[in-house]
């Protein structure tokens, strides 16, 4: 095993003190699934552990006027299991719900799976389809980043080193929706993932839409052109048909270890339609999805 | 390397202990407490041997520095049992034949503890998806699967 530190921070103003001590050497970790890995593996080597795992500051699932906030240190199961986003959020729960194992998903946070900017992270794609924001803080301050500003590339994001997460915010949308296409069911990381979500008026004119991909694209992505291909449309065949056709120009996948750039070309329009007809609420495929 | 003192409920028996910052505490349960029954297999979360409950909820013991879980209550697979009475999940394992290498075994019966604790009436899909962090090699999934299932009705019937 590599040398590491390991200090627990009980509340979130020491947590705030100790990255503002420790700078370059500290590393956040909650559930610490994505450090030890990393440890392990030699890519994270001498580092200051600062453990927020039992900061009970940051864990915890609120609704409050139409508004949904979840704590950074809220664990994958307890979205997982969360029948308020169920019903409020369900493109968030259902990504929560394939997330990794429920062995991880004990362990795992939201606010850690984001930080960690893999191109792959399941809980991306539906927190830039609900449009969310970070609430970040650092000793003495605090600020705010749209989602859609958050990722930077693989593993990079706007994070300053003494900056922590406190929590991630959005509106409810219950017409919502997640689709993910593994190797395998068990412990895959995706191939191609995507998650939407839409409003429409009393004509079934769509008013607002986002649409996400990951595993597309060094970071997770907005599809801006697919979004304006069906906004203030109604969603039928030909819009459709647009929405697919567009795709393409908001994706720049690469080949890997689980597929072809070729492969994901071609699977990344149908399964936006596939999320974006379950958002609307018209698709007669219900995928592989809880 | 920083040293400290922590506290670990384990199986029901109270254990303090100091420990180095990087100590994991797959590596305190298995070298300081000689509960081998976890397994180290992969060391990176993708194999699930290693485990065990905090609560009633499973975690991975190779993901979890040993600091971390200080004042954790934590149940291994040598915990499972009363007495000499195995629990339902263990008795199904050995009536229903899952056991080939057994390596797996202990997190295997371990998550499937879990998993009834969460759900005691679970159909076959919900235990293949719960499952999933849990690799075996032999390969047996069918007769384990079988087990949980057994050992869902026995515990019903019991009830």
């Amino acid at each position: 095993m590599k040398n590491f530190e390991f200090i627990k921070a009980p509340d979130v103003k020491a947590a705030l003190a100790l990255l503002d001590k420790e700078k370059d050497n500290a590393y956040l970790v909650a559930g610490s699934t994505n450090a030890m890995v990393d440890i392990r593996a030699g890519k994270v080597n001498d580092r200051t552990l600062i453990g927020i795992r039992d900061i009970e500051a940051l864990s915890g699932i609120k609704f409050s006027r139409g508004k949904i906030t979840i704590g950074a240190g809220t664990t994958i199961s307890e979205i997982a299991e969360s029948s308020l986003l169920a019903k409020k959020a369900p493109v968030l729960f259902q990504a929560a719900n394939q997330f990794a194992d429920p062995t991880t998903r004990n362990s795992a946070t939201i606010g850690g799976n984001i930080a960690n900017a893999s191109p792959a992270a399941d809980t991306a794609p539906p927190l830039l389809a609900l449009k969310a924001e970070v609430v970040i803080a650092k000793k003495g301050s605090k600020r705010r980043v749209a989602m859609e500003d958050f990722f930077l590339g693989v593993n990079k994001t706007v994070l300053e080193k003494d900056e922590l997460i406190l929590a991630i915010e959005f509106s409810a949308n219950p017409h919502s929706a997640f689709y993910k296409v593994g190797l395998r069911n068990a412990m895959a990381i995706s191939v191609v993932t995507a998650a939407a979500s839409v409003r429409k008026d009393k004509d079934g004119n769509i008013t607002d839409v986002a649409i996400a991909l990951g595993s597309v694209a060094p970071k997770p992505v907005r599809a801006f052109n697919a979004e304006k291909a069906v906004l203030g449309k109604k969603a039928d065949e030909k819009t459709i048909a647009d929405l697919m056709k567009a795709v393409s120009k908001d994706i720049s996948p690469i080949d890997d270890v689980r597929a072809s750039a070729e492969y994901r070309k071609d699977i990344a329009p149908v399964i936006v339609k596939r999320v974006f007809c379950k958002a609307c609420g018209i698709c007669p495929n219900e995928g592989r999805t809880k | 390397m920083s040293k400290h003192d922590i506290t670990l409920n384990v199986n029901g028996k109270k254990y303090e202990l100091t420990v180095n910052s990087n100590e994991l505490l797959l590596n305190v349960l298995r070298d300081k407490l000689f509960l081998t029954g976890s397994k180290y297999g992969c060391g990176i979360a993708e194999c699930g041997a290693c485990t065990i409950l905090k609560d009633d909820e499973s975690y991975f013991a190779c993901m979890v520095p040993a600091v971390a879980a200080d004042g954790w209550n934590i149940t291994t697979v040598e915990g499972l049992a009363d007495g000499d009475k195995l629990n339902p999940v263990q008795q199904a394992f050995i009536d229903n034949s899952a056991i080939q290498c057994g390596f797996c075994v202990p997190g295997m019966v371990v998550t499937s503890t879990a998993l009834l604790r969460e759900n005691p009436d679970p159909d076959e899909d919900f235990v293949k998806d719960y499952l999933r962090g849990n690799f075996c090699r032999c390969t047996g999934y069918v007769a384990m699967v079988k087990s949980v299932l057994d050992a869902a009705s026995k515990m019903k019937e019991a009830k």
